[in-house]
């Protein structure tokens, strides 16, 4: 008789990209830390934002939430926006040039804005998100297509790969971060009103059309 | 001569010397694998010091602290860390041995082995699983007893009014032994012995344990000077062959699972427990071979 011994998969790596790994290897420090900080981060979003949230969130176990992108707010005030249940398990993707090169910065962006990290400087990036997302059974992901806070269009390709892995993609248009938290200002302004629209998911728009639909979107509910 | 009274101020002293001195070998032999394990001495040392200068409370909560990294990193290789009962409860019982060895309740402090096997058992029928189960059951008490209540043991040490200079002396013995394992190993090394660790070598063992023994005589006067001569003998005796069963018994889990270094966290180590490996079985050993043939703790 022997044990069946099954090392986390995450054993070895360095912390900085244990952070960023999606999906998510249980953590019970990082998960308390994780928890501790999304509380804190919901709380003083909804203190300080008055956010007005349009439409409802579909119900759905693999849903990627298509986001306009503005500013560093535009996450957490989507959090805020959600049910406990979706907090706990939404993972929003980040670059990994940006967020997940120093440690401060992976922990900051891990565990109070739920960033996992996207490697946008690698091509074959997408070819691992696309066995990611295929084997994902649950989930919830925020996408910034724009892939940039200074660039409005959305990138065909993160769209291409969650519509050929059967997530449903919900366009979610974000108005009036970029003035609560402009791109370039270290702390954010507070009391300044925020909105969040919510639309119905995009299942019968051919994946070639996606992106124009969502800049539809976005443009018509900014 | 009074700063020689006290164990603390004087290894403080030595440790800042040795920091120095090996720095210096370091620079002038060109040696560049030394410098990353040098590095994290240079954090690890200002630590514990810290702790130790702190007083017997930081020092248990850095102990608490080390068998709970420790066991985590040991449930993440064996995969254990699933399983997130067995491993709460287990973080539970490593900060009652700490909090018993704490306020010295030695009865208690001798059973939170047993009454954590006793909550261990529930965790199965909790679950109502009996799948993984008797795994998870067994290194759950390999966390506790090993790498927890051993650990624990430390705490337990540093509250004997003499217990200070032991405490400094097994931690800083152990790791010089470890060092001249692998120096008397690499230069002298010729014949291999064991499987569990091919590399160590029969002359590599001896010189460690010679040296121990040796090196448990020249701290004899501060840091356990109310021991006799086979006291003093037996300790070395105790750092220089349970420093290496130690090892090797890590080494043994480490094969079993099919890892190299239990973490990363150390660069230049590897995990926690890759340092704490011949800590973690000296320590018990030697507090209850003072308690017995001494009688010196509360």
């Amino acid at each position: 008789m022997s044990f069946e011994y099954r090392p986390m998969p995450d054993l070895g790596l360095p912390l900085r990209e244990r952070l960023g790994q999606y999906p998510r290897e249980p953590d019970l420090t990082i998960d308390a830390l994780r928890t501790a900080a999304r509380w804190i981060v919901v709380g003083l979003v909804k203190l300080q934002f008055p956010t007005e949230v349009r439409g409802s969130l579909p119900a759905g176990e693999r849903i990627a939430l298509v986001a306009n992108h503005q500013s560093h707010l535009d996450s957490l005030v989507v959090l805020a926006a959600l049910s406990e249940r979706r907090r706990r398990e939404i993972a929003c993707l980040a670059a990994k040039d940006y967020f997940f090169e120093r440690l401060p910065i992976a922990l900051g962006g891990s565990l109070f804005a739920m960033a996992v990290s996207f490697d946008r400087t690698k091509y074959t990036e997408l070819r691992r998100w696309s066995r990611i997302l295929r084997d994902q059974q649950r989930g919830c992901l925020l996408v910034f297509p724009s892939g940039s806070r200074r660039r409005s269009e959305a990138h065909d390709a993160i769209l291409f790969v969650l519509a050929k892995s059967g997530w449903t993609i919900v366009p979610v248009a974000i108005a009036g971060t970029a003035a609560a938290w402009p791109v370039g200002a270290a702390l954010p302004r507070p009391f300044r009103r925020v909105r969040l629209t919510f639309g119905a998911p995009l299942s019968d728009v051919p994946t070639r059309d996606l992106a124009a639909a969502l800049g539809e979107f976005w443009k018509a509910n900014l | 001569m009074e700063a020689l009274a006290q164990p603390l101020a004087a290894y403080t002293a030595l440790a800042a010397l040795g920091v120095v001195v090996f720095g210096a070998l370091l620079t002038a032999t060109r040696l560049r694998a030394g410098w990353t394990p040098y590095r994290t001495w240079l954090v690890m040392l200002p630590i514990i010091f810290g702790a130790l200068w702190l007083g017997i409370w930081a020092w248990a909560l850095l102990v608490t602290i080390l068998s709970i990294y420790g066991f985590k990193e040991f449930a993440r290789a064996t995969g254990l860390y699933r399983e997130r009962l067995f491993v709460l409860v287990v973080y539970a019982a490593m900060v009652a041995a700490n909090l018993a060895g704490y306020f010295g309740r030695f009865g208690l402090f001798m059973v939170v082995p047993v009454w954590t096997v006793g909550a261990l058992t529930l965790v199965p029928i909790i679950r109502n699983r009996t799948e993984g189960m008797l795994q998870g059951f067994a290194l759950s008490v390999v966390g506790i007893v090993y790498f927890g209540w051993f650990l624990a043991h430390l705490t337990y040490l540093a509250i004997w009014t003499g217990g200070l200079g032991l405490v400094l002396y097994i931690v800083l013995a152990t790791q010089l032994n470890d060092v001249i394992a692998f120096l008397f190993g690499k230069l002298l090394g010729r014949r291999h012995w064991t499987v569990l660790s091919p590399n160590k070598t029969v002359e590599g063992s001896l010189g460690a344990l010679a040296f121990s023994i040796a090196f448990a005589f020249v701290n004899w006067p501060l840091a356990f000077p109310e021991l006799p001569w086979w006291g003093a003998l037996g300790l070395g005796v105790i750092v220089g062959a349970g420093g290496q069963i130690g090892d090797l018994t890590l080494a043994n889990f480490k094969r079993n699972v099919g890892i190299k270094d239990f973490g990363n966290l150390l660069p230049g180590h590897g995990g926690v427990l890759d340092r704490l490996n011949s800590l973690t079985l000296v320590a018990p050993v030697a507090l209850h071979f003072v308690r017995f043939f001494f009688d010196g703790f509360p």
